[in-house]
This record gives structure tokens, sequence and C-alpha cells, in this order.
């Protein structure tokens, strides 16, 4: 039983956020979205690499905020981390394998 | 002491087929133990209608240029003989079989999601009804189970069949996803204390595998069926390649999602067997660390070989050999499972029962699969041998003479437990060898016939190209095969009726299922049991042999004892266990109605009054669907464990 | 959470809600289905990366792609409104659900009532750029009409195919907070609330996910 009562209290864990704390993530994730849309308007003038990876940036940033804070995955039980993470990352892979499998790269996709 | 009792027998044996039969215990049951058998009992008719479709395949290949058949009717019947056998048949009776055990051998009271449970059997139901129902309305789907592109376009497939094949296996995904989501929280958090995951029995942890496979790997089916129905029905062009689509991608997409499916058969196989073997051989199982990581390294492996069913189409070295090479490393955890159950026979005390005989069958004939899978993983040989009867004869090993052989041995082993009887082991061993036999007879010469050039799908042959003997021999074989199904569910009848009265624990075995009566009673266990090793029968029966295998754990006496209950052992009544419901059924209903709606919502058959009876289809499954989900939350109330504490 | 305060009241392990991995089981079969559903919005978006890739690919070829690019259709404007009440309403869920944590009943009702406006907010502007896509000439057909030219494509078709999923889940995540809404109001007093908004939250989040990701992948790339 002490398995279980650890257990208990770990899930108990992330429960102490005021909302003081979820208005100042929601500012963050705004401002990160305002950053999105201007860094597109000027998206020529940066060059389209540099653009890629601070928006890649941002949105990774802003999904993980969505996800750790507002979902409260951070600090939460872990079998809910893992039964989100690994299709995740499964997700991500099959995207990546399936977008090189049908790139022209001469060899993989022949 | 309860321990010394076990030879007595239980007092209640099925009384099911006795006076009227109880439809509304049944149709609106939450009961997992019922949920299991209306799954074991449909999964086993579409069996008979697959293999009805199988026999008539085999009598239009029996003699060469043959026309029993026409070449359309033996497209729809390759179709739906695989279709039926993969998602009907093999899956739901894992699921049947898992839904009846699992909670018990966990010593739960019921799956952690009882009414959801109920929308699971219902929709899988409805999904194949309405895949047969396509034979009615005008031709069955004819595009393989693989439904390639762009065989299933509108122009190749002119039939509503392809249409039903999405629909029908939509709602039959659905009701997987659904279940597998209930097994991974029931075998999470339904454990009873001290069955921690290290000491789950292994046919538990394949279930577990098994059920993050279909959570992984149906999304990708769903999506791929989903773009095939917007090609099919609003012109989208999806996997056309005269309009831009991209035929290959079907393949990948159903592949990413097929070869975890073929897992997903064989996975709670291995898991039956796992539990059979040791029981059989009064040993524990060899190894248990490993062939549980084993089942999950397939699992795993599972996902990044699906293209090696396509070497034919040209991917080019580099995917090749990389699809070559994982597909080649399955090679070892399954080896590893193999070695394991070997092991656990070895120098064991064993008993030839027919569980343990068709467990053995199960191993030898997959073995055999396995070795032809291996050829076929190298892309060289492959490209030989791929489309040829070669792969029919390679996929039947692994599905029938493994999936199919365990499911037959987990049916004997775990009939006394669901219905109270022992099914007759003299006519069991009689069916077992017809089988084995003709089940050889039947596909092993397919290994020739392939090699020697005959591709599969085909509907007829040319005389004198070699293949006339034994495709006639397979034929042939086929005949026994099918008897040996008669003689089992002759097996079935007369044991149901006169077969002898099962005890709680009638093969001396080691998990907790067997603790309580045969039938277990509504509610399982009067006391949830308190488990401290991975054998807690066992090791109650037999304390000085306790604690062997259990690498340092505490060899504490177990605490399990036999119960003898039923529904009215004091106390039993104090039990809650959800109330009847028909909401999940009607839900189900609503669902199966409108997908019928929507095959037909923009079709040019008869023209308007098609329509708008399709768009009427479509609103009254939604109607039903709003009412059951109504219902359910009502009935849902009617169960909650909070009541008690705001009235 | 008042779930685990019960959980040793029962017999250990088949506490109602609280099972033997010591979480909720809802929140667990939840969870695992948000895990099923990424996937399934994964191939969507594949899909029509690759796609969008080969329009691409071929458009550049025939040097045209500058002029009849499809992402031409995708009005930035109205996409990063559509973001910025999905995050907004995202923000209201979990106030919403501190607010029913917290018993403060009054706040809860403003919270979730602004989330399920934000909401349909969200699902009628969606309806609102369809049609309007519609009317420019990308439609649900394997080629679009862009400035009078015809060009041989499946963009409208992945895009519809992915976003209208989207939307769709939208949509039922809408409906699933009305009905909370309502049984929270009819049941004030029931320990299960928390729980309830808590899993609505959870699903409602994960749509917003999905839009963080369309909106990168598909409106700015």
């Amino acid at each position: 039983m002490a398995e279980h009562a650890t257990h208990d209290q770990h899930a108990e864990v992330h429960e102490s956020h005021g909302t003081g704390f979820y208005w100042m993530v929601g500012a963050i994730l705004a401002i990160i979205t305002t950053i999105e849309v201007a860094i597109f308007l000027v998206k020529d003038a940066i060059g389209n690499e540099l653009f890629l990876v601070i928006l890649f940036v941002l949105s990774i940033a802003k999904g993980a905020g969505v996800v750790m804070f507002f979902m409260h995955l951070r600090g939460d039980a872990r079998i809910f981390q893992f039964v989100f993470i690994v299709p995740l990352i499964f997700a991500v892979t099959m995207c990546l394998g399936f977008l090189t499998i049908f790139s022209n790269h001469v060899g993989i996709a022949g | 002491m309860a321990i010394a009792e076990h030879k007595l027998t239980s007092v209640s044996p099925a009384t099911a087929y006795s006076g009227s039969f109880p439809w509304r215990t049944w149709l609106a049951t939450v009961d997992h133990k019922k949920i299991g058998i209306i799954y074991i009992v449909s999964a086993f008719v579409f069996f008979l209608l697959g293999g009805i479709e199988a026999m008539l395949m085999r009598v239009q290949l029996g003699t060469p240029n043959n026309t029993f058949l026409s070449a359309d009717v033996y497209n729809q019947l390759f179709t739906m003989h695989a279709t039926t056998m993969i998602f009907l048949m093999i899956m739901p009776m894992n699921v049947g079989i898992g839904n009846y055990v699992v909670p018990l051998m966990i010593g739960a009271r019921d799956m952690a999601f009882p009414r959801l449970n109920a929308m699971s059997i219902w929709l899988f139901l409805g999904g194949g009804l309405l895949l047969y129902m396509s034979f009615l309305t005008g031709g069955a789907p004819n595009g393989g189970w693989f439904a390639y592109a762009p065989l299933t376009q509108v122009q190749y497939s002119p039939t509503a069949g392809m249409d039903y094949w999405i629909l029908g296996l939509g709602l039959t995904g659905i009701a997987s996803i659904a279940g597998a989501l209930n097994f991974i929280v029931t075998v999470l958090n339904m454990r009873a204390p001290g069955m921690s995951i290290n000491r789950m029995p292994l046919f538990v942890w394949m279930n577990l595998v098994v059920s993050f496979l279909i959570i992984f790997a149906f999304p990708t089916f769903t999506v791929g069926s989903i773009e095939l129905l917007f090609d099919r029905q609003f012109g989208g062009a999806f996997f056309n390649p005269a309009q831009g689509g991209d035929a290959m991608r079907w393949q990948h997409l159903f592949w990413f999602f097929g070869h975890p499916e073929v897992y997903i058969l064989i996975l709670p196989v291995m898991g039956m067997i796992s539990e059979i073997l040791p029981v059989f051989s009064r040993k524990p199982i060899f190894g248990y660390s490993f062939v549980a990581f084993s089942g999950v390294g397939i699992g795993f492996l599972g996902f990044i070989v699906w293209a090696h069913h396509m070497f034919g189409v040209g991917m080019g070295p580099m995917a090749n050999a990389f699809f070559a090479a994982a597909s080649m490393v399955i090679a070892i955890p399954t080896g590893v499972k193999i070695f394991n159950w070997i092991a656990t026979m070895w120098a064991g005390d064993v008993r030839l029962t027919t569980a343990m005989l068709y467990a053995i069958g199960f191993i030898s004939m997959f073995i055999i699969g396995g070795i032809s899978g291996i050829t076929l993983a190298s892309p060289p040989i492959d490209l030989q041998q791929t489309d040829s009867y070669y792969v029919v004869a390679h996929l039947h090993y692994v599905l029938f003479g493994g999936s199919i052989l365990g499911l037959f041995a987990g049916g004997y082993y775990w009939f006394p437990k669901m219905t109270g009887r022992m099914l007759n082991e003299r006519i069991g061993k009689i069916q077992f060898w017809i089988m084995l036999i003709s089940f050889n007879v039947t596909f092993f010469p397919m290994h020739f016939v392939g090699t020697e050039g005959m591709p599969r799908r085909i509907y007829t042959y040319e005389a004198g190209m070699g293949w006339d003997m034994w495709n006639f021999v397979e034929t042939v074989g086929s005949f026994f095969l099918a008897f040996s199904i008669l003689v089992f569910i002759y097996n079935v009848i007369i044991s149901l009726r006169s077969g002898e009265v099962a005890s709680n624990d009638p093969w001396d075995a080691a998990t907790l299922e067997w603790t309580i009566p045969s039938p277990p009673p509504s509610y399982n266990f009067l006391h949830i049991p308190v488990v401290n090793s991975r054998r807690p029968l066992w090791d109650a029966k037999y304390p000085h042999a306790a604690g062997d295998d259990h690498h340092g754990e505490s060899s504490a006496p177990s605490l399990v004892r036999y119960e003898y209950t039923d529904e009215d052992t004091a106390g039993a009544k104090e039990i809650h266990m959800p109330s009847l419901t028909f909401s999940p059924m009607i839900l189900s209903g609503g669902l199966t109605i409108a997908a019928l709606g929507f095959i037909y919502i923009n079709k040019d058959i008869l023209g308007l009054p098609t329509r708008m009876a399709a768009l009427g289809f479509i609103l009254i499954g939604i109607v039903m669907v709003s009412v059951a989900i109504r219902g359910w939350i009502v009935d849902s109330r009617k169960d909650s464990p909070y009541l008690g504490q705001h009235h | 959470m008042s779930a685990t305060s019960h959980a040793h009241h029962d017999e250990a392990g088949q506490a109602p809600l609280v099972g033997s991995l010591g979480v909720d089981s809802r929140k667990l079969g939840l969870w695992a289905f948000i895990g099923s559903e990424t996937l399934f919005f994964t191939a969507l978006i594949t899909t029509h990366l690759i796609f969008y890739a080969r329009t691409k690919a071929e458009l550049t070829a025939s040097g045209m792609f500058a002029h009849l690019d499809p992402k031409h259709f995708l009005g930035i404007n109205l996409t990063s409104v559509l973001a910025a009440i999905l995050l907004a309403s995202s923000l209201t869920m979990v106030l919403a659900l501190a607010a029913s944590k917290a018993k403060e009943w009054q706040k809860f009702r403003f919270w979730l009532l602004a989330t399920i406006i934000l909401g349909s907010s969200f699902v009628l502007g969606q309806a609102y750029e369809f049609t309007h896509l519609y009317e420019e000439g990308l439609k649900l057909a394997p080629q679009f009409v862009f400035e009078g030219e015809t060009v041989k494509s499946l963009f409208g078709v992945t895009f519809f195919t992915m976003t209208g999923f989207h939307g769709l889940h939208v949509t039922l995540g809408v409906v699933w907070l009305i009905a909370v809404y309502f049984k929270v109001r009819k049941f004030a007093a029931s320990p299960e609330n928390p729980m309830d908004v808590e899993l609505v939250g959870l699903y409602w989040h994960f749509v917003d996910l999905v839009w963080v990701a369309i909106f990168t992948l598909i409106y700015l790339i």
C-alpha cells in the first residue's frame, strides 16, 4: 500500500498554481503568437532559414507552454506523460519519415 | 483450509440454456464477462462466414479453368475472407477472451469503463453487419483487405462495396480504440493490491502492449480510409495519380497501420500460450521478464518495418535496406519468446491436454511461418516471392497456425471458467489432430505452388502449369479443415449440455481467475484478493514450492483463497455493480445507421429519393446518438460513487 | 483533488475513481485518447505537407510558384484572429478549472461561458473562412482556380480535410463544454465536478495545441 500512497501524493503536486500564474502564461503565449505573426510579415527581410528556425522554436515553446501549464502535464503523474509523449514521438517520427519517403530524394524515394 | 478442498466442484454450472433466454440481461449488460462472451460468439460466427468464403475459393481453385465462381465474385470473396478473419474474427476473439479474462486475472470486478465496453461490442457488431450488408446491396468490397489504390477508386470499383468496407471498418475501428483505451486503464489502474506491473500474468502484459499498438496504429488507418472515402464520395483524388494524388501514399498509410495490426493479432495469443504452457508443464514460465519485454520489443519494432510489405513497388535501395534490416531484427524478440516457451516445457511434468496440444501446435506452426517470414524480409528473395502463393502460405502459417491454433488453446483452457463445463477432451484431441494435419495439407503445398510462380488473388489458372496437383490437394485439405471446425462445434454443444462440471480450478493453475467459481458470479471476487507473488494461487496451494522464480521477492505465504460464492452469497448484495443500460447499444446503432446513410449520400442511384433516404438515415442516427448520450449520462449517475454523499 | 480522499474508504485498489496507479481512471483514459488523436492529426497534417511540397515543386519548375502559390488563399489576418481566439479560450478554460477547484462557482460559470463563446466564435470564424475560400476558388477538388488560372493541385482537398476535422473536434468540444456547464449547474454539490471540468479542459487544450501546429505548419511556413 505504500506504493499507492506515494502515487497519490505525487498526483497532488501540480495543483498549486494561482490564477495569476495562468494569466502570465497566457500573456507569454500571446506575445509568442504576436512575434510569430510579426516575423511572418518581415519574412523576406530576415531570410527564409532564420524565419523557419525562429518560427519552430517559438511554436515548440508555445505548444510546450500549453501542455505543461494549461494541461498541467508538468509535475503530473508520470503515466500521463508516458501516454502522451510516446505517441508524440511516434507522430513526429512518422511525419519526418513520410516526408523523407515522399521527398524526391534519389535513393530513398527511388 | 480452503486449499485442501480444491477438487470440490462449484455449485452453479451454466444455466443460461435452461428456460427462456434472459435477453434483457444480455443486451443491456455492462458485465465484462457477458460482453466477452458476446464478442467470442459473434467472432465465431464471423469465423464461420469467413471460412465459408475460403471454402468457396478453394472449390474454385481445386481444378484448373474452373468456372464455379466468376472473377468478380472471387475478388469479393478474397477481400471479405481476409477482412472478416482479421477484423471480425481474430481481433474480436482476442478482445473477447481478454475482456473475460483480464479483469479476473488482475483481481478486478469489471473493466474500468463498463458502459464504454458495452459500446465497443455493439459498435463492433454494427460494423461487421454493415460490412456484410454489402453482399445484399449490389456487391461486397472487392479491392482486397489492403485496398490498394487506385483499385479502390470509383472508376475501378463502382459498386458501393468499398464504401461499406471503409465505414464498416471505421465503426469497428472506433470500437477497437475505445476497447484499447479501456484495457489500458483497466490494466494500469484496476489491479488488486499487490498486483504490481511485474507480477501481472503475461496474458495481461500482452493485452496492455496490444492496446497501445491499437491506439498508436489505428489513427493512420482512420486517416487513410477517411481520405479514401473523400476520394470516392467527394472527388478528392488523394490516391488517384491521374488527378495529382499518390497511390503509394495509401500503401504507406495502410501498412503503417497494417504491420502493427499483425502483432495486434498475434501478441494476445502469445500471451495465452505463456499462460497455458506453465500450467500444463507444472513449472513457472521460463524468463518471465524476457517474455514480457520481448512482447514490448516486438510491439515497438512493429512500427518501423511497415514497408517490408512494399518491396515489390520499388522504393529504392536505402529504404529497402532499412526496412529489411528492421524486419529481421524482429526475429530476435520472437525467438526469445519461442526459446522461453520451449524452456518452460523442458523437464516439466507435461500434461498433454487439448489446450496444451494446441499450444504446442501453435509454437511449431508459428516457427514455420516465422522462418518463411525471414525469407520474405530479404528484398531479393521477396521480389521473387511477392504476390505469389508463397506469401499466402506464410501468412496462413502465422495467422492460422499461429493466432487461430493459439485461440483454440485459449478456448479449451478458459471454456470451463466461462461456462462451468469442461470441453470433451477426447473429442478435443481428435479435433486437434484433424485440424493440425489438414491445416498443413491445405497450406504447406502453397509454398511449392508459390515458388513455382502461382500468383495470389487469381480466380483461375491454366492446366499444365505444374500447379494442378497441389491445388487439388489443398482443396481436399481445406475440406478436412472445415470438418475439424464442425467437430469443435459438436464438442461445444455436447459439452454445454452434458460436459463434466468444472470446479473453480480444473487445471491446477496459478492465476487469480481460477480462485473463483466457474462461471464467476457477476461481481467476480467477493473479497478483492491481495497478491504477493506472480503465481498467487499456485503459491497458496503449494507453499513449500513458493518463492521459486520470484527472484528475492518475499516468499510469504500467499493470501488468496478459493471462493465458493454466487449471487446470493452473504455480502454479495452490498457489492455495487453498474446497472443495466441500453444506451451504449442505442449509441452504436445510431452510428451504424448514420454510417449506412453516409454511404449513399452522394451516390447516383435512383437520384433524389436515395439521397433523401440517406439524409434521413443520418438524421435518425444523430437523434439516436443524442438520445443515447443523454441516457448514458443519466445511467452513469445512477452508479456514481458520489451519489450517496450529496443526497 | 476530491477523488483522492475517497480512495481509502473503499477496498484498497478498488476505489471508484482512483485506482492501483493512483490516478483517476477517466483522466488516464483521456490522456491515452489524446495520445491517439496526436497521431491522427499528424497523419492529416503530413498529408497536407506532402502534397503542398509537390504542388510547390511543380509550380516552381514551371516558374509560376511566386504567382500561383496556393498559400495566397490563406489570409494571415483572419487566421491570426482565430489563433488568438483559441489561445484565449485555453486561458479562460484553465481559469474555469481553477475556479471549480476553489469552488468559486460564480467565477467558474463566467470563465466556462467565456470558453464556450470563444470556442463558438472560432467555429463561426472557420465557417466564414471556408465559405470565403470556396468563393475565391479553393474547393474540395484536385485543382484550384487562382486569378483565372486553373492549377492541378490537391491543396484544397488536403487543406479542407485537415482543418475540417480540426473544426469538427472544436465543435464537439463546444458541445462537451455546454454539457459540463449544465451538469455542474444541476449538480453543484457533486464532488466530481472539478474532474469533469478538468477532463473537458484537457480535451480543449489539446484542440488548441493542434491549432498551434496547424497555424505554424500550414499558415505561416
